[in-house]
């Protein structure tokens, strides 16, 4: 018993399709496909003779589809198997798919998020939905006021500058750059962000990540089975989750204390004492622009109120002492919704791996992955992940 | 602008969908309490955990801290400070409003918590966060038991 809940898991297989603003020539489910085959081929597994079960992390309002987990089985390889869909984010399905290959009942685990955004023609309405209907749906404005206000009170308590959250856009679409996958890649000025139209003041329409289409599926195995089937497995070290109060009434407005506490459980699983040093690469949420300044500040990465020095000092460039958001996060790959913290983990698998041509950051060793789930959720995840047990 | 790419599904190949979804929401026992206090009394009614020495605005009948029960009903202040604020220029649909609007997150006094709502009889340009501000209520006629009864939040 102690030995399957103490062993490591690893990743052993990736595929995706890439990422773009439109993808009128295929279907989701057919999205889904590619990107489950090309795993299943990384990893060298059949699924209708290898996988012990199937994950996918979505919400039926984001695919106009009730009871979502039905529609998912046939284009993963997954009919007449066991099947479940986490009505969470991509890194949430995967660290479920973790917990399960831990329970020793299977071997070998597939893991499936995606998003369908440009089939999505109410986006601002199922946000709003998600606002609490009793107190927080009385006010007929874009959603997004909720990171207006987050935003407003980061940039006061901290002293970070409206010049330095622009700065956050500018590189993380210069790092997509060099990211075949990436579907809005940009040599964008600071200028560009700052005169973008306002849609809720501090936040501009450039501070927000523009949505895309894709998938990304993950073959995740037990420590044993990953040996026999992968001679470059990539390794959970660390991982938790956390929920915050859903009230925004009752929130602390100034932290992102879901990704202060998650960071410091799945640190302290993988023995990360010195985040800035032991980390080679930091993938974390920029669903927004100031959500990356503070996502660092939270996990430890640096002090609070530091980032956005350290940001112009270029510690946090590809070529920096932490690279951030190399794979261009949500504002350069595209905001793929529930999948894009899927989308940080590939970028850290593909780094570990040594795969990752221009953008490679040499010797990378131990990366993390960090999520939110956007608003007006307080909930996020930390996955810590290394090339060497 | 060349930055942007095309994200208008419309204007592509495709098959119309709608998703009809109309609820009812039920604001339970502590937010009936809230809401009808404000209405006829216009009072602003909280919850206090003893264990925890904390006051709930909007009230709750439990206590996240401590998972207790919470009965213990006291009375707020009609007031608060600003504790963040925003000027949204569109609408809930996404579209440009002819009047942005001031939205804020007010700690109401008396109680740890606070109410999401607009500012109003001020300039964006004049509000600072830590700025006293009261609420203006809604005409007695004309209220209806919810939190729009609260017209805005005024310098106070």
């Amino acid at each position: 018993m102690k030995e399957v809940l103490f062993m490591t898991v690893a990743v052993v297989g990736v595929g995706y399709t890439d990422f773009r603003s439109t993808t009128p020539d295929v279907s989701f489910k057919e999205q889904m496909f590619e990107a489950a085959a090309k795993a299943y081929q990384d990893a060298g597994v059949h699924p209708r003779k290898d996988i012990g079960s199937f994950i996918t992390g979505a919400e039926d309002y984001w695919e106009g589809y009730s009871i979502f987990d039905e529609f998912v089985p046939d284009q993963l390889g997954a009919t007449l198997r066991p099947v479940c869909t986490i009505s969470g984010d991509g890194l949430q399905a995967l660290l479920t798919g973790a917990m399960q290959v831990k329970t020793g009942l299977m071997d070998v685990v597939a893991v499936e998020s995606h998003s369908a955004a440009s089939d999505l023609l109410s986006f601002h309405g199922i946000v709003s939905h998600g606002l609490d209907p009793v107190y927080n749906r009385n006010m007929n404005v874009n959603p997004f006021f909720v990171a207006g206000l987050e935003m407003r009170k980061y940039l006061s308590e901290t002293k970070a500058s409206r010049e330095q959250c622009a700065r956050v856009v500018t590189k993380n679409k210069l790092n997509a750059m060099d990211n075949p996958l990436a579907a809005y890649p940009a040599v964008m000025s600071i200028e560009e962000v700052m005169k973008s139209e306002m849609v809720s003041n501090p936040l501009t329409r450039r501070d927000i990540s523009p949505l895309a289409d894709g998938a990304i599926v993950m073959v995740l195995a037990s420590e044993k089975k990953a040996k026999e089937l992968s001679e470059n497995p990539i390794w959970l070290k660390g991982m938790s989750w956390i929920s915050e109060t859903p009230w925004l009434e009752s929130r602390d407005w100034s932290d992102a204390t879901y990704a202060r506490l998650s960071s410091e459980k799945a640190f302290k699983m993988a023995d990360i004492t010195n985040p800035q040093k032991q980390l080679d690469l930091v993938e974390v949420d920029d669903w927004f622009s100031y959500k990356e300044l503070q996502h660092l500040e939270a996990i430890g990465v640096c002090e609070k109120g530091q980032a956005g020095k350290l940001l112009e000092q270029g510690q946090f460039d590809r070529d920096g002492d932490t690279p951030v958001n190399v794979s261009g996060g949500r504002l350069g790959a595209g905001n793929l919704l529930e999948a894009s913290s899927l989308q940080s983990v590939l970028e850290c698998v593909i780094q570990l791996r040594g795969h990752a041509g221009k953008r490679q950051i040499k010797g990378a060793h131990t990366a993390a992955a960090q999520s939110w789930r956007g608003v007006p959720t307080a909930t996020g995840s930390m996955l810590v992940l290394s090339n060497e047990k | 602008m060349s930055f942007d790419k095309n994200t208008n599904p419309l204007k592509l190949h495709h098959l119309v969908g709608d998703m009809e979804a109309d609820y009812i929401y039920t604001p339970g026992v502590a937010g009936d309490k809230f809401f009808k206090a404000l209405r006829d009394d216009e009072k602003f009614l909280a919850t206090h955990c003893e264990s925890c020495n904390h006051t709930y605005m909007p009230p709750r009948m439990y206590c996240e801290r401590c998972f207790s029960k919470l009965d213990k009903w006291v009375e707020a202040e009609s007031t608060g400070v600003v504790d963040t604020y925003s000027l949204a220029h569109e609408d809930r649909d996404g579209e440009k409003l002819a009047e942005p609007v001031i939205v804020a997150f007010i700690r109401i006094d008396k109680t740890d918590g606070g109410i999401i709502h607009q500012l109003g009889g001020v300039d964006h340009e004049s509000v600072k966060i830590g700025m006293k501000v009261k609420a203006v209520l809604k005409d007695k006629s004309k209220r209806t038991g919810g939190l729009n009864d609260i017209d805005h939040f005024a310098p106070a």
